[in-house]
Order: C-alpha cells, then structure tokens, then sequence
C-alpha cells in the first residue's frame, strides 16, 4: 500500500512541481476580454480584426481616424500633409518628435521601408491591394513574384549569392519605379498612379504601419533555396520587439494573454489613460462572458454566446444585471451571394444568371422577420450592401424591399411560371424551376437562416430548396470555384469609402465569387475613380451601387452586422462614470489608449 | 527487466515514425487549404503560391522529407557541423500558420506543462477521491454510502466535461465567489478544472478499487491477518489494499496520458492555456505543422508512460515477469 501512496505523492508533487507557465502580475489599469489570442504583431501580415485593432495601440500610422466623429484623418505619425492639385502626389511631413519605444526617430525611411516589405511577394502580405494605387507598385510586385518563382522552377543556379543579387535587383527596382520615397528624414511623398479619394483613409490602416528596420534587417535570413527573405517570427516578441504607437507589449504568453504599457517614447504620451492594459483571451465564449461578470474584465470585445438574445431582451426588460451588454453597429453587411454565372459548375443552365430571377429571390425574403425571429439580436435590416450611415457624404440609394406580390410578377417576368398548376414554376419548355442549393458553412447560424429563406421563397415562389451546410474551409474552396447556387457571406469595409464595399461585384475582382460582370456597373466604378470632385465621385458610386441593388442584385443583403461589447455603461443618475474613451460608432475603431476604467474600478 | 527497457527503447523511434506517416496522411488528406485562412477576404494568388512554395506545400513528398529532417534534429545537426551560427532549436517542429508568431516549439514549451500539469493534478486527486470511495464502498457494500459512491461514480463517468465544468464554474466562481473564471496563474485557478477533469477517472478507480477489494478481503490471507490480531486499518491499508491497487496502477498509466492530452474540453471551459485546445484548434484550421509535432510529442509521451507503468508494475509485483 505504501507504494500506492508513494505513487499518488508523487503524481501530486511532480504535479505542482512542473508549475504554471504564466504567473499574474499585478491588475492593470484596464483588462480587455477577447475570445481569440492574437495571431501576429507583423502589420504587413495581419488581416484579422483585432490584430489590427492591436495595431492601433502599439503602432503609428500616419494618420489615425476620428472614430468618435465621422471618421476624417486626424494626424498621427504625421503631422500634416499636402495633396498635389491633380490628387496624384501626397507629401506627409512627420512629427520630429516622434519616436520608436527604443528611443530612435521615426523618420521617413521607415515608413519606405515597411511599405517596401509589404509590396514583396516574400511578406505575403494579404493587404497587398491596398498599395497597388501607388505608382509603379503593382508592377514591381508581379516583377518580384515572377523573379521568385523563375529562381524556384527555373534551371539557374539556387545559391546564396544569386538569390542575394536579385534581392539588391529588386531594392534597386523598387527604388527607381516605386512613387514611395523619402525626401528628408522627416518628408514622406507618395505617388500615386490614379487619383484616390480615400488614400489617406489607406494610410491610416494598420498593415501601413512602420515598422523598426534594424530590428526586422536582424532577424531576416535570405533562403537561397526559393530566394525568399524570411523573417523570424521571434521578432515580435515582447523585449524584442520596437514599436512606435502608445503602448508596448511586455508579456506575451501563447493564447496567455498579453500586457500593455505606456510608451514613455510616444510623443503623445500624456494623452494615455490608461498607463497599463491586460488583454486576456477566452475562447470559449461563456467562459469570456462568466470571466467578465465576475469582474475580470473592463471591456469584452465580442459577445457570441447562444444565450445573446436572452442578454439583449433581459437588458431591455430593465434587467440590473444585463446593462454591460451593448450592441455596436459594425461596418459590414450579411448577404447572400447568388451565382450569376450563366452555367453551374456541373455545367446545368443556371437560372439565377437573369437578374430578374435574382430580383424575385430578393424581394420575397422578409429580413425584418428573420432579425426578429430567427436573429433575434437586433440587427438592422438592410436593402443595400453598404452600411447606410457609414460613410460621409454617401447617400444610400435604397434597394429591393421585402414584396412577395412583387417578386412573383418578377419570376413570372422571367419566365417562370406555374404552367401545370403544381405549385412549382416552370419555364416555356415546361421545366420546373430546379430545386436552390443554399449553401453555407456550419457551425454558426447560417442554417437557421437558410431554412427560414427556403421557407419563403417556397411560400410566395412555390420554389424548392435544399440545405448545403459544409465545414467552412470546403465551403470557402467551393465559393472560390463557383460552385453554388446562393452562398452565404459577410464582409466587413475595410476603408471608409463605399468602394470597399462595391468593388466586390466589380468584373474580375478577386473577392467577387459570383461571377458577377455588368459593363454599366464597371464603367460608372472606372468614371468614380477618375472623378476628382467628391460630391460627384459619391453621386456615381451611389449610382453604381443603385445598379447593383435595384436592378441586377448579385446579392440579397440581409443585415448590418452588430458587434456585442460588455462593458459598464456607468450611472449618469448617480454621477458614476463607467468605462470612458469607447466608441459607439459604426466602424468600430478603437484607440486603447483613449481607454479607461476608473468609474468602474470604483464600482466594484 | 533491463532487456525488456532496452527493446522497447529501441521501438520508441520505430513506433513514432509509424505514427509520423500516418499523421502526415491524415492530416494532408483534410480537405481544404491550409493557408487560405477562413476570413472573408480571399488571398492574391500570387501571395497564395509563394506561401506554399516556402513551406513545401505544393510537394508532400517535400514536406514529409523537409520535416523528417528537422523534426528529428538531424538538420541542427548538419547545420551545427557546417558550423552555421545560428542552426536553429535541436527539434524543429516548424512554424504555425494560424498563429504565425509562434514555432510549433514554442507553444509546445508554453502549453504542455499546463497539460501535464492539470493532467498530473487531476488523476492524483482521482486517486484520492477513488481509492477513499472504493475502500469504503467495499467495506459496506450495499450500503447507503455504497449506494452514493456508486451514484456519484456513474454520473462522473456518464456527464460529459463541459456540463460538469460548467457547473462547477456557475456554482463556485460566479455563485459563491470562490476562484476566478478564465484566469490561470494560481493555484486557486488550478483545482476547478483539475477537479472537472479528475471526475470520470475517479469514478473508474472507485469502481476498480471496490471491486478489487471486496475480492481481497474474502483472501484467506487477510481472514489470517484478522485472526493474528491485526488493526481492521492495518489489514485494509497494508493486507487488502495492496492487491486491490494493482488493477488501479495498470489503469494510471493510460489515465494519465489520456489526462494530459485529452482535457481540451475542461481547457476550453476554463480557458487554460493547455496543449489540447490548441491542437483541435489546428485540425479545424488544418495547421499542418501544429497538428504534426503536437501528435508526435504526444506519441512519445504515450509510449514513454507506458513503459514506465510498466516497469512500476513489476515493481510493485514482483511475482510479474
């Protein structure tokens, strides 16, 4: 029996011996609740949003954006800024004060250099498009990457000097044909090759953030076996890693969390409410909403629980305890895409390539109805696909309101009809409509969705549907090969100009998985472009958008999305401050360190 | 014995090749792109191609070679006789896509103390739990405290983790304040979900030990120590127990291995920062090279502690060849 014990004791010693990998230090001034780690702190490869939301706290772009007004370029790494009369050259003049958290300046080079690492191929930096308006970028991007991928398949020598040479080649190149360049330290200018109403917006992203050269040069290994520079990943880790935003990262433990502190370096560094940050990732989305009802959390950055609906209505009730939930309106839009190529993959004849097929599904879907009863999150419904509200000087031209009377007239405009009296429609040969494949990817609620819709097209249609629920990675493969006939889709704006949001059905887009291509629409986008005024430039994007929403609907949008924050409101009555510096509008951008939680703290 | 340690030494890397291939099968036919990432935003094709070709994506053969070589440490150890300055970590387990900050090494270091450490944790406290209940079981049986351990072990074996941890969660941190929800650092954070965890392998060495037990004290050789004269502790503790542990020692080693690596569920539930989460993680998102060097640090784990019961086992018996 002895050994039993022995066996138990040690089990226990080795047990607590091996201890805990991440210790807590002491609470920060503002603990941020998410429900995902971070996946990386390089700009140039981040795409998802709350990686670039960190980039906002730990970098400085040029210019940051009024979130709690309507969103115009305010400066920040820059201090001010000209635009050449014809919209083409952008001269930035950056603060001379302006420092990364080591104690160098920030100059002009740096930013020369980060916008160089993301225009190489090597960087495969998905925000790759963003640059593409500067002059000479896209080509000496399809340069590089041709230069790879000859190195790599081509018969020539794969040493370490050849693949040096062409890396100088291509610093050179970039150089002489790129309109980046520095004119002085403190003198940025960029070239672009068409006017761009919105670039300043761009160059308040995050993937343009600097970054610290000597310390990207330190950890970059040129591999002459593809001749690609790659870089260690080790360089974003805390003590190892510059930046040049308000905050600096000095504890990162993998899915650990991270913490925050002021940079003493940053310029504007007595604008810091909050001297230090912990954000703490949760997975699991009812742990993350627990976590923060037990007042481990200020902010919790995205709500996702089942019980959502439930929190919404309880605080609606006047419910005490549910006044942390708050629904933020978000700069996206949930649709459903149609396929509007004229064969389906397996090559039948697709009836949704006539648009007034596509215009009868869209009107006979009451969307006011899936929020209320399916949704059930307060969503607001939309007609258009982009946000309304959302961006200066852009009027929504409205789209296809919910009319099944109408949508019947539509199909039968079309074509389709219900010939033999079964209740399903057929065309004049006397094919009935062919049952709609929806599909979706699993695991969220697009099947309630989809269920619902099937339910009303077959009501005020007599059309017939199937559910086609895949693992979102399947699903992804098959909208990238067109083979759907309505896929469900969500894009969020990443710029705040409405062609963030319309060049998705633009002819050839990359992100245009319907297969849409309408001459009128890509010739009002084109004329957009080149207009210079930008009252006129909104009224032509308006027009477009008017296109793509009244008459040829390449999509049903649905709704704008909400985001769900739990974070004390405060008392007003009682003169108690919740948590300060949040914005409430809808493109959710938030600066951390306009972030503070002293009237909570008092709370608790 | 020493024989027996030696041959199953040299299986060890045998069995971990096997189990390299078939992992490198599986985890290549999951359908998908493993760098494609799942947000809305498609990649340039370009980007999408020089990806690949950086990691042998685009040549499995290449792949299964390429990290052969570094997993085994037979590329530090070229590079270290080509005198190369930096030849990198001796296991190379290589880059994770989805979280591309981090090596495989990495977050093997940061998470598979946790894993073993609430892993090690909870089957002590099963042990605990069960040797108390099962012995008491089999000193009453058919008791009312029989019948509750009995009650208490079915419902440890049948709830599944994230009912129980759960509950446990809603109960002490949110309804009685005790502990704190998603946090990881104390020891106050430790024994919620090393207690969730320990459950249904309590309930089994419950049962094993009862059964175990209510066999060893009908043994002629405690009825002798009971006629000698010994203490009823004495003969339960040292004359019983002793041979009702023995199937209980031959369940520890798979318990713990399967308490180590499979507590993704309790991981999730209370946000600890373990291996399990992560590697489910990387099959849903197809992060190759998480998926290969969290299978194979975990076979070796497996195969290690098997042969460590083992040799405990013979140990313990000796009567055992």
């Amino acid at each position: 029996m002895r050994s039993a014990l022995i066996v138990a004791a040690a089990v226990l010693t080795l047990a607590l011996a091996i201890g805990f990998a991440a210790r807590p230090g002491r609470p920060a001034e503002f603990t941020i609740i998410g429900t995902n780690d971070f996946f990386t702190l390089d700009p140039a490869t981040m795409t998802f949003s709350h990686d670039l939301r960190l980039s906002y706290a730990i970098y400085e772009q040029l210019v940051r954006l009024d979130n709690h007004g309507d969103f115009a370029p305010v400066p920040g790494a820059a201090e001010s800024w000209s635009i050449s009369s014809d919209g083409l050259t952008y001269t930035f003049r950056l603060r001379e004060n302006a420092r990364w958290s080591n104690g160098d300046p920030v100059t002009a080079h740096d930013f020369v250099f980060a916008w160089r690492r993301v225009l190489m191929p090597d960087t495969a930096s998905r925000y790759i498009s963003f640059l593409f308006h500067v002059r000479g970028a896209r080509a000496f991007f399809g340069w590089r990457n041709e230069q790879l991928t000859a190195y790599r398949e081509g018969d020539g020598e794969r040493s370490a000097e050849r693949a040096a040479a062409l890396l100088d080649e291509a610093f050179e190149r970039f150089e002489q044909t790129v309109g980046v360049r520095a004119l002085d330290d403190h003198t940025l200018v960029v070239e672009l090759d068409t006017p761009v109403a919105y670039f300043l917006d761009l160059c308040s992203f995050g993937v343009l953030s600097p970054v610290h050269p000597p310390t990207i040069r330190a950890h970059e290994r040129l591999s002459d076996e593809t001749g690609i520079v790659e870089i260690d990943a080790g360089w974003t880790k805390p003590g190892t890693i510059v930046v040049n935003g308000a905050y600096v990262p000095t504890r990162w433990a993998f899915k650990g969390g991270m913490r925050l502190e002021a940079s003493p370096m940053w310029w504007n560094a007595e604008a810091v409410v909050s001297e230090t940050i912990e954000y703490v990732p949760i997975e699991d989305p009812n742990t993350s909403v627990l976590a923060h009802l037990t007042g481990r959390g200020d902010w919790h950055m995205g709500v996702t629980v089942s019980y959502l609906p439930d929190m919404l209505e309880r605080k609606a009730a006047g419910d005490e305890a549910m006044q942390h939930i708050h629904a933020i309106a978000a700069f996206g839009t949930y649709f459903w895409s149609f396929n509007c190529r004229s064969t389906l993959a397996d090559g039948r004849p697709n009836p949704f390539a006539e648009a007034g097929v596509r215009r009868a599904f869209a009107m006979a879907v009451d969307k006011q109805r899936l929020v209320d009863r399916v949704r059930r999150t307060g969503e607001r419904t939309t007609d258009v696909f982009v946000p309304p509200g959302s961006i200066g000087g852009y009027d929504s031209p409205g789209g296809l309101a919910f009319d099944p009377g109408g949508a019947r007239d539509q199909l039968a405009q079309a074509g389709w009809i219900d010939r033999d009296g079964d209740g399903v429609p057929e065309n004049s040969a006397g094919e009935p409509f062919p049952t709609v494949e929806l599909l979706y990817s699993t695991g969220s609620y697009h099947d309630d969705i989809a269920l619902a819709m099937a339910d009303m097209w077959r009501e005020a249609l007599g059309v017939q549907s199937t559910l086609l629920g895949k693992e979102s990675k399947l699903y992804r493969d098959d909208l990238r090969q067109g083979e759907f006939m309505l896929a469900r889709g969500g894009w969020f704006g990443d710029y705040g100009d409405p062609t963030t949001f319309l060049d998705l059905n633009r002819t050839g887009d990359g992100n245009n998985i319907r297969g849409f291509s309408h001459e009128p629409y890509d010739t009002l986008l084109e004329q957009a472009a080149r207009e210079l005024d930008p009252a006129s430039r909104m009224d032509l994007l308006e027009r477009a958008e008017a296109i793509t929403m009244r008459e040829q609907v390449p999509l049903i949008p649905l709704w704008n999305y909400n985001v769900y924050y739990l974070f004390d409101p405060g008392d007003e009555a009682a003169g108690r401050a919740g948590v300060t510096g949040l914005t409430t509008r809808p493109r959710t951008i938030q600066y951390f360190f306009e972030l503070g939680a002293a009237g909570a703290e008092a709370a608790r | 014995m020493t024989g027996m340690i030696v041959s199953r030494l040299i299986q060890l890397p045998l069995v971990l090749l096997a189990i390299y291939t078939a992992t490198f099968v599986l985890a290549w036919a999951i359908p998908g792109d493993a760098v494609a990432g799942d947000e809305d935003k498609l990649i340039d094709p370009a980007v999408l191609a020089s990806i690949k070709a950086r990691y042998a994506l685009d040549d499995p053969a290449r792949f299964y070679v390429e990290y052969l070589d570094g997993a085994t440490g037979l590329r530090w150890a070229r590079r270290s006789l080509a005198g190369e300055d930096a030849p990198g970590p001796v296991f190379d387990l290589g880059p994770s896509f989805t979280h591309a900050d981090w090596t495989v090494n990495e977050i093997l270091a940061s998470s598979l103390g946790v894993s073993i450490t609430l892993g090690l944790l909870a089957v002590g406290i099963a042990l605990v739990i069960g040797l108390t209940a099962g012995v008491i079981g089999a000193l009453r049986p058919g008791s009312a405290i029989d019948a509750i351990t009995l009650v208490v072990a079915l419902v440890g074996v049948s709830l599944p983790s994230f009912v129980n941890g759960t509950a446990l969660l809603m109960v002490f941190p949110v309804w009685l304040g005790l502990g704190t929800v998603g946090g990881w650092g104390t020891f106050a954070d430790l024994w919620l979900p090393a207690f969730t965890l320990s459950l249904p392998y309590a309930a089994y060495v419950a049962r094993l030990t009862r059964l175990g037990m209510i066999d060893a004290l009908r043994a002629d050789h405690v009825r002798t120590a009971r006629a000698k004269g010994c203490s009823a502790w004495r003969v339960v503790m040292k004359h019983a127990l002793k041979n009702a542990f023995l199937p209980v020692l031959s369940y520890l080693g798979p318990a713990c291995a399967f308490a180590m690596t499979g507590s993704f569920v309790v991981e999730k539930v209370f946000n600890v920062p373990g291996v399990g989460q992560h590697f489910v993680d990387a099959v849903l998102g197809k992060d190759l090279f998480v998926i290969m060097g969290v299978t194979l640090v975990f076979s070796a784990l497996i195969v290690t502690l098997n042969l460590l019961v083992d040799v405990l086992y013979r140990v313990v018996d000796p009567r055992i060849e």
